[in-house]
């Protein structure tokens, strides 16, 4: 169907959902399952002297108790995947379960097995563990303090990784005209997918096949990863992701939990489930950010920046998580440049172990970061010099004619034009109106503030030799197959695992647009090892960019060999045959034509068919692209803050995003709106919070608050369309830009609001407390 | 975290010094107390009960006095375990007399594990109140029964 790409189609995948006919791992129920729950640790940091699992055994309804005893030679500890070159990075993998020492708080320590949740989880009771509570290392920079306590005797100073990249002299920051010091930090966030993880595995002890079902974003990685580590051939192992409810990140990762529940199936003999409580969430599955970032740029008075350093001290918690070395290095480390032309940059990370819930990727992984300090700084140096925020944006925006662009840290751009989004923004806005009207409300002691985020981020992984190069244990490529069938409808197999994203829509459109067809003639099939051949998973803003583009190229060779069949029939050569909606027609004489269902038919009953061509219709494409995509845009919040109160209140806030060709714009302004919620989140409200003991004080929804919908005003969205050059469907990536844009937006309009009491600097989440704090210290220096 | 409490006892001070270190006291004054026993000299092995909101589950642990300097100072080690989490508390115990009665305040510095450390203070130091208040209430009539027997 023509006209189907840039269409706003409603989702596919809704009509399953909203009528309770979705498919989640909890909805299984197999013939004979048992029900499991871990014994996780109270403790940040303590040496295990002794486990008695005697009583909970005896437990009437339990059918087992591991722990790293019964484990020992039953399956390996869970590695990452991700080993960074170049920074001796001292990789420490998620043990099955804790035997002699654990290192944070819910570290898991015993799997009980037991007719039922209820009996299992009273069993845990009875479990005894005795303790040598040591002190803990919590925050990343005490830890790597001398005298800290130390996670494990080879790793010194608890540093995993060192990484360096680039290098500028001090001479050049002593002899700038302008330069700006500053540390933000970066906090640490939690996840929490509507949908926590959860895993159900069966194991056929005749032939030793192993299916899990598991939330996952990438079921391919963890056939992988679980494959060694269970020891049983990928060929036997099969990995069902069914629906998933959300991810944000935290589902990319190879837990040990999962490769647990299915190392106690095999033992059992019998199918067993584990569903992760909302508790245990906040303390086991992988939490976000949690990094140091100090900054150094400098400039000129005229508004030109001239260099930028920057040092990251970034917490990756008890153990090294599946990417958790590539966050803080080269998605943070790659972008700090942001979209301006800063001739000179350099970047160190250090990376540190605490006895804390390890971190990985948080939607944006290490972009938001790079954004938040470079936008920070820039409003900070535009204040320095006295020019307005916007005007230095302007002066330093890498333009459109120098695509594609080498930043300073080596990565090329591949299209952009940001004066564009900016200018819409702008004009949205009513800008100069605002400014005045500012004026006006400061003058009536209303504190009302303007905040600007104009950022690029780097997304749709990427070409694997790239992959490769940076240490990254996989490819990066996605495949896709469109099968037709006798009937003219088809069946399309993609590598990309979504989970919430609303893939089945937008892939869906792509086919019906390239093969003619109503909609509601495709179905995808996805997030299934045994139904798919390979897939590198859902994250990274990749979704559209690889695995779109590997389902459109699939679907123009479908095209290509329907097109030879239908010269074959209508007696013409190929380059005689139209194609469009659907239809094949001889050129000057339409009439001679064949429908795409007729050509299907043809196809699969292979009564007739052209010399050479085999029988069958489908398209297979494996798509590595060339590079990077690099979405951007200008995100503009507009703020309100209480002097009374110190209260944060959202007035308006503009995005506008440019993130290539759009697909389908409902799906696009609804990955915005997610995407910005989540950001403010983070700006305002959330944030984990340890005790220096490494207790999780934040750890319920009583403590941790998450952004609800009466917090946001309506967002005016909008897209403008920079098409990628690195793919067919010219598409960027949208999932993420939200999480990058929105945090400093927010921070720098509540530091406008906050200028006429001297704030310069406050860390996030802008709480009502610290925000009434610094008015008050603001008061008492006037 | 701190927790602070002070009560007022209508008693003369050398029984309050008297009878808030007393075995039979203490047994029937702590809030949910299902066992006390005597393990050593000022070192008792304690069963607890509690049931305050996320608080919930029996209790098993240690407590010992020490560092006694009659009639105004003691200090009291407790060590307990149970579901919700893992005590680790030390309370420093003042008396005086004051025109109102003899004072008893203690400051308590506490680590705690588990729920009781995820649900923060906000929930800790209610319940820690509520105890607290609940223990002198039964500790002062338990008391002044003795007295009167006496």
């Amino acid at each position: 169907m023509a006209g189907m790409i840039g269409s706003p189609v409603k989702r596919k995948e809704d009509p399953r959902l909203i009528t309770g006919n979705g498919y989640f791992t909890d909805d299984i129920k197999l013939p004979g399952m048992l029900y499991g729950t871990f014994l996780r640790s109270p403790h940040a940091h303590a040496v295990i002297k002794r486990i008695d699992a005697s009583k909970a055994r005896a437990f009437p309804g339990v059918a087992a108790v591991f722990t790293a005893a019964e484990l020992a030679d039953k399956m390996k500890a869970v590695p990452a995947m991700w080993f960074l070159p170049g920074c001796e990075l001292k990789p420490k993998d998620r043990p099955a379960l804790a035997a002699d020492k654990v290192r944070y708080v819910g570290e898991t320590i015993a799997f009980v097995v037991a007719k039922d949740r209820y009996v299992a989880k009273d069993a845990l009771d009875l479990i005894e563990v005795d303790y040598e509570v040591l002190s803990a290392a919590v925050q990343q920079e005490q830890a790597m303090q001398e005298g800290a306590p130390q996670l494990f005797d080879d790793v010194p100073g608890n540093l995993a990784l060192l990484w360096k990249a680039g290098e500028i002299p001090d001479e050049v920051f002593e002899q700038a005209e302008v330069v700006i010091k500053e540390r933000f930090y970066n906090q640490r966030v939690v996840p929490n997918p509507m949908e926590t993880r959860a895993a159900v595995a069966q194991y056929n002890p005749g032939g030793g096949e192993m299916t899990i079902w598991c939330t996952s974003q990438n079921p391919h990685i963890h056939r992988m990863i679980y494959a060694d580590v269970l020891g049983i051939p990928e060929s036997k192992l099969r990995i069902i992701a069914p629906d998933v409810g959300g991810g944000f990140g935290s589902k990319i990762a190879t837990y040990s939990e999962e490769a647990v529940v299915a190392c106690a199936a095999r033992e059992l003999k019998c199918p067993v489930k584990w569903v992760e409580e909302r508790k245990e969430h906040f303390q086991a599955t992988t939490h976000g950010r949690d990094e140091v970032i100090e900054v150094e740029l400098a400039g000129k008075t005229d508004g030109t920046l001239t260099a930028l350093r920057v040092k990251n001290t970034a917490n990756l918690g008890a153990y090294l998580s599946t990417f958790g070395a590539g966050c803080p290095t080269i998605d943070f480390g790659l972008m700090v440049t942001g979209a301006y032309k800063i001739p000179q940059a350099a970047v160190v990370t250090y990376g540190v172990y605490t006895n804390t819930t390890p971190t990985d990727a948080y939607r944006g992984a290490g972009k938001p970061e790079a954004t938040y300090q470079i936008e920070r700084a820039i409003d900070l140096f535009a204040d320095k010099i006295g020019m307005d925020p916007v005007e230095v944006r302007r002066i330093n925006f890498v333009p459109k004619e120098a695509f594609p662009y080498g930043n300073a840290m080596g990565v090329t751009y591949d299209s952009g034009d940001y004066h564009l989004t900016l200018d819409k923004a702008l004009e949205m806005l009513d800008y100069q109106a605002l400014r005045e009207e500012q004026e006006e409300l400061r003058a009536q002691g209303r504190l009302v503030g303007i905040g600007f985020s104009t950022y690029v981020e780097l997304c749709g992984f990427g070409p694997s030799a790239v992959a490769g190069a940076i240490g990254f244990q996989g490819g990066v490529w996605e495949n896709s197959t469109v099968r037709v069938h006798p009937s003219g409808k088809v069946t399309v197999f993609t590598g990309t695992s979504p989970h919430g994203q609303g893939t089945a829509t937008s892939f869906s459109q792509v086919v019906a647009e390239k093969l003619g067809i109503p909609i509601e003639d495709i179905e995808l099939v996805h997030s299934d090892t045994q139904s798919v051949s390979m897939g590198w998973g859902t994250y990274g803003s990749r979704a559209t960019a690889v695995g779109g583009a590997a389902v459109s190229i699939a679907a123009d060779r479908v095209v290509e060999k329907a097109k030879k069949i239908a010269a074959h029939e209508l007696e013409t050569t190929v380059e005689e045959i139209d194609f469009t909606a659907g239809i094949f027609r001889v050129k000057g004489d339409p009439d001679r034509q064949r429908t795409f269902q007729e050509i299907a038919k043809s196809a699969n009953f292979a009564w007739n068919l052209p010399p050479g061509v085999e029988p069958s219709l489908e398209g297979q494409s494996f798509f590595d692209p060339a590079n990077f995509v690099y979405p951007f845009g200008t995100h503009i919040c507009v703020v309100e803050v209480d002097a009374q109160t110190g209260e944060v209140f959202l007035m308006r806030y503009i995005a506008v995003d440019d993130v290539g060709r759009v697909i389908n714009p409902l799906l696009a302004e609804g990955q915005v709106h997610g995407g910005i919620a989540q950001g403010v989140g983070q700006a305002l409200w959330e944030g984990a919070v340890y005790d220096e003991n490494g207790q999780l004080l934040s750890g319920t929804f009583m403590d941790y608050t998450m952004p609800k919908a009466r917090f946001f005003p309506m967002i005016e969205s909008a897209f403008t369309e920079t098409l990628s050059p690195v793919n067919p469907l010219g598409a960027k990536g949208v999932g993420e830009t939200g999480t990058t844009a929105a945090p400093p937006a927010v921070v720098n309009a509540v530091m406008d609001a906050l200028k006429p009491f001297g704030v310069k600097n406050l860390d996030m989440p802008l709480t009502p407390q610290k925000v009434w704090r610094a008015i008050q210290n603001g008061r008492e220096k006037q | 975290m701190q927790i602070e409490y002070a009560h007022v006892f209508d008693i003369p001070l050398e029984a309050v010094w008297k009878l808030i270190q007393d075995e039979e006291v203490l047994k029937k004054s702590i809030p949910g107390c299902k066992s006390f026993v005597r393990t050593q000299e000022d070192v008792y092995h304690v069963e607890m009960g509690l049931s305050v909101g996320p608080i919930k589950g029996l209790f098993t642990g240690q407590v010992q006095m020490d560092s006694q300097e009659e009639p105004s100072y003691y200090r009291l080690l407790m060590k307990g375990k149970g579901m919700p989490g893992e005590i680790d508390a030390t309370a420093h115990m003042h008396l005086k007399e004051e025109e109102r009665g003899v004072v008893v305040s203690c400051r308590t510095e506490v680590v705690v594990t588990g729920v009781m450390a995820s649900v923060g203070q906000r929930v800790m130091g209610g319940v820690a109140k509520l105890v607290l208040g609940q223990f002198f209430k039964s500790a002062e009539a338990e008391m002044k029964q003795i007295a009167d027997e006496s």
